[in-house]
């Protein structure tokens, strides 16, 4: 676009030269393209014509709309990233650029399910030993950081055992200051001794790489080049997931050495593409790494994917695509209208424009599947819902208030007004998709009932609410989340219960939390692996604040159970354990369960090989544009 | 005239002072403690006493405010909270695309303006100025925000006459401009429309513009030629007491047309809680006004010799 801007004023010169009246063809002709409403006189109106010209000719090519490219893909980000450094990788945003440029252990199988890791930069899946504790892998001996600047030479090198051993150790790091540590905490041997030993290391930048990571740690150690052997505190089953989540990600030293505190702005990867630009705010483009030799399609999906073409192409190397830009969207107006426009191949639905995408009946509406455009829904393993302090008498003293204001809530109403229709209403903390997911399970108070509600309120002592005090449901300070904390109060109202919503900022919110300093509060959990556990482990008496169990909920029984469940493989008794935990926790009621949400996101059907995946949100290497 | 500005300067210290007081209450009240931002919800309590102490959030009230005020006095504006980037660094980045944006908008919108303000005068109480006010009062009357979304619809998702959003550096990123712009302008118009076209008003009635016309010279050019700098002051101070607004950029128009510039920044500091963001944009802005006042009361001053007596 940018050179054809300059055409129409070098056009022009020639028509100010002393020749342009020798060439009166080419004026007829620009006053056919152009043609002025008032006369102007040959010579002292070319200024003036010019002007216009080159004001019509920018309009001319910013009209142009994006021409759209064989095997260049442009997705939408729908807020800024914050980082490219694997330790920083706390949000989705983070997760969907970081797996384009660097690599686990293990990754995501694409089209199976359950949801499963296969190896990536492991040879093999782990060899676990008869305890369950001993991990030893091999890694793959042919894979090699991409080039840059911060390699001698500025050729990357091949990657080995001692990467990977130095990229958990600077995730270990305190001074990395990670929000990603929990996944390792207490789990690998020697390594929370480690974490200890590094704060008192002197600050960032003054020793990026010390002494102490020479330092062997008992869990965490290189056999050879190419294998590394992890021996963890217990047989956790849900390991090789943490393996291949962006936290575990490996980089190489040689660029937290060269780029200091800057590593958060560069990637250095060995993934399939090359970070190439990152403008703040605007897009990311990727391009595809040279290097990158070890990745293939998958050959293997659920029945019916070979059907939709998903394994067209089995077991051929990606990407298929060269290039990728992603555009940087803060508002949804300007996304939808470049998707509807073909500007963008993917995007989601935004909340306003629901009803110009999907008909009543939840279907995609004709005239955009007459333009192409396919509809992907995707179950998230996650869960809303409302967390009651159960520190606090009045609130972890009386079930039946709690169960009361569970039935009392018309959650439906919630999932249509607020996210138009796109959830379920849960029963249980365990998402669908996962193993403990149970679709039959119901609670007993999991349901809108006032009739019921009103009853146990009155059982609690608070017949129609008479001598509760006014309660606070705490909840943060954007427009969404105050309008379902007013819904809320206005459901507890009509069983006579006072609710005072209090908004407030994220670090507050976070503080108040670790603190306990709330009554009420409107939370949810997006799943970090896949195993029930992830789930659990939120109510796990141990986990309380400044835990992640925010209710301070302690019920032995659950604990125990837990205990034994989060070191188990899946199987039918570990099946048997969470359906009796989901049971203690439907009477106990420490939550007001809300919803498992569903994500609906419209592709072009020039894009091909798309299935969404809940962790791998926007695999790119898989993706094929025609 | 020197003296006038030594003056005003001394008196714009406490002014800072007062502001960099206030900022920093504010967001000991309101912002929650840092550390649990920076750390997340699984930070142990040993970390977080390390990073309390390591951002010295353990030292008295009175300590910190010190620090914070060396801070300010270096330039220093830490590292944002959500995305570690330096401040400084952030707003340099910032910087040229907001401008891009706000200069030739802010000058096409002055000159715009201007010439209808000098037309309403000109026809003053005839259907022409009154439809040029009535125009200008729907222009105030209008949201930004609702401009936005129309002119965005309309103009560049229907009529495809404008990309939708998009920005680049150079003279190619002139196309994603111009819809902006035109929002800009039309948007800024009535006021400045109706201020200006008072101004031009008194100045019509005194005593030189009778003498004028008394000679023979058409309206035209003693609009142009006596009116318009004679005018020029009031004009010239508003036009300078704006100039600071450029710098925070427009919020609304740089976030709905893809431009990465400080509004956009701030718009996402906001939404994430970042203060070091919010505090470094608040300051600068604040510094800019005062400096503004400085150079528009400067400006009086050099035009109206009866300021600088008083």
């Amino acid at each position: 676009m940018g050179p054809l801007i300059f055409t129409p004023p070098v056009r022009l010169a020639s028509i100010h030269s002393p020749t342009a009246n020798a060439r009166p063809s080419l004026l007829r002709w620009k006053n056919l393209l152009f043609p002025l409403p008032f006369p102007l006189k040959r010579g002292k109106g070319l200024g003036v014509r010019g002007v216009l010209l080159a004001l019509v000719a920018t309009l001319f090519f910013a009209c142009t709309p994006h021409q759209h490219q064989k095997n260049v893909y442009r997705g939408a980000l729908g807020a800024n990233l914050k980082t490219f450094d694997p330790a920083q990788a706390s949000d989705s945003y983070s997760n969907q650029c970081q797996f384009q440029v660097y690599e686990c252990l293990f990754e995501y199988k694409y089209l199976t399910r359950p949801y499963d890791v296969e190896p990536c930069l492991a040879s093999a899946m782990p060899e676990i030993s008869d305890s369950g504790k001993v991990y030893t892998i091999h890694l793959r001996s042919d894979v090699e950081f991409q080039d840059d600047a911060c390699f001698p030479n500025g050729k990357g090198r091949r990657v080995t055992a001692d990467d990977f051993v130095y990229s958990i150790k600077r995730m270990t790091d305190v001074r990395t200051q990670t929000f990603g540590w929990w996944i390792f905490d207490g789990k690998v041997k020697g390594l929370d001794a480690f974490r200890k030993e590094s704060e008192n290391l002197p600050p960032f930048p003054d020793s990026i790489h010390p002494a102490l990571y020479d330092r062997e740690v008992e869990g965490l150690r290189t056999l050879n080049d190419s294998t590394v052997q992890m021996t963890l505190t217990k047989p956790y089953p849900y390991f090789k997931y943490i393996l291949a989540m962006p936290y575990a990600a490996i980089i190489p030293h040689e660029a937290v050495e060269h780029y200091g505190e800057e590593f958060l702005n560069h990637a250095v990867g060995t993934g399939p593409f090359v970070l190439k630009e990152w403008r703040r705010g605007l897009r990311l483009v990727f391009e595809r790494n040279p290097k990158y030799h070890h990745g293939f399609y998958p050959t293997q999906g659920e029945p019916g994917d070979s059907a939709a073409g998903l394994l067209a192409d089995a077991g051929k190397p990606v990407p298929f695509i060269d290039r990728a830009e992603i555009y940087i969207y803060q508002e949804t107006q300007p996304m939808w209208l470049n998707f509807l426009r073909g500007n963008l191949d993917r995007g989601g639905i935004p909340k306003d424009n629901y009803s110009q995408a999907i008909t009543s009946e939840h279907v995609l509406r004709p005239e955009l599947a007459q333009k192409g455009i396919q509809l992907n829904r995707l179950q998230q393993l996650d869960i809303s819902y409302i967390c009651f302090n159960t520190d606090n008498p009045l609130l972890g003293g009386n079930k039946k208030l709690r169960q009361a204001m569970q039935l009392g809530y018309d959650v439906e109403t919630v999932i249509d007004r607020f996210y138009n229709g796109r959830g379920i209403r849960a029963q249980s903390l365990v998402p669908p998709g996962l193993f403990g997911y149970d679709s039959t399970f119901r609670n007993p108070y999991a349901h809108y009932d006032v009739e019921a509600a009103r009853k146990l309120l009155a059982d609690a002592g608070y017949l129609n609410g008479a001598g509760l005090p006014e309660l606070s449901y705490l909840t943060l300070a954007n427009t969404d989340a105050r309008q379902r904390g007013e819904h809320f109060a206005q459901n507890m109202a009509a069983l006579g219960i006072h609710i005072k919503v209090e908004s407030c900022t994220w670090p507050e919110y976070l503080e108040r939390l670790r603190r306990k300093k709330f009554e009420l509060v409107g939370a949810s959990w997006q799943a970090d692996y896949p195993d029930p556990e992830n789930f659990l482990q939120l109510l796990y008496g141990p986990n309380a604040p400044p835990g992640e169990n925010n209710a301070s909920y302690h019920n032995p029984e659950y604990d125990a159970l837990y205990q034994r469940m989060s070191v188990m493989p899946d199987s039918p008794e570990r099946m048997v354990i969470i359906q009796r935990m989901k049971t203690i926790l439907s009477e106990d009621c420490p939550w007001i369960l809300m919803s498992h949400r569903t994500t609906e996101l419209l592709t072009y059907d020039r894009v091909r090989n798309v299935k969404p995946h809940p962790v791998l949100e926007a695999p790119l290497k898989y993706y094929r544009v025609d | 005239m020197s003296s006038f500005l030594i003056r005003r300067l001394l008196q714009a210290i406490p002014t800072l002072l007062g502001i960099t007081l206030l900022l920093f209450i504010l967001f000991n009240l309101v912002g929650g403690n840092p550390v649990y931002h920076m750390l997340g919800k699984n930070a142990s309590p040993a970390e977080i006493v390390r990073m309390t102490h390591q951002l010295g959030l353990d030292k008295p009230l009175w300590h910190q405010y010190l620090d914070y005020v060396g801070s300010l006095a270096r330039w220093d504006f830490g590292r944002s909270w959500e995305t570690k980037q330096r401040v400084t660094e952030m707003i340099t980045d910032g910087l040229w695309p907001s401008m891009s944006l706000a200069i030739p908008a802010f000058i096409a919108s002055t000159l715009v303006a201007l010439i209808i303000a000098l037309t309403a005068a000109l026809y003053r109480d005839r259907w022409i100025d009154r439809l040029l006010v009535v125009i200008s009062v729907c222009g105030m009357s209008l949201s930004m925000l609702a401009l936005i979304i129309a002119a965005q619809y309309l103009f560049a998702f229907r009529a495809g006459w404008f990309p939708i959003s998009g920005w680049e550096a150079g003279f190619t990123g002139v196309p994603f401009l111009i819809l902006p712009i035109l929002i800009w302008i039309a948007a800024s118009l009535g006021s400045s429309v109706r201020f200006y076209r008072a101004v031009f008003i008194e100045e019509m009635h005194r005593e030189y513009v009778v003498t004028a016309r008394a000679k023979g010279l058409a309206w035209p050019r003693v609009l142009v030629h006596h009116v318009l700098p004679n005018a020029m002051i009031p004009i010239l101070t508003l036009v300078v007491m704006e100039l600071p607004m450029l710098f925070t950029g427009s919020l609304l128009l740089e976030n709905f047309f893809g431009i990465p510039g400080l509004g956009n920044m701030s718009v996402n500091a906001i939404n994430a809680s970042d203060f070091p963001v919010i505090k470094a944009m608040t300051f600068i802005g604040a510094v800019l006004y005062i400096t503004a006042n400085v150079v528009g009361d400067a400006l009086y001053a050099w035009f109206d010799p009866r300021v600088r007596v008083s």
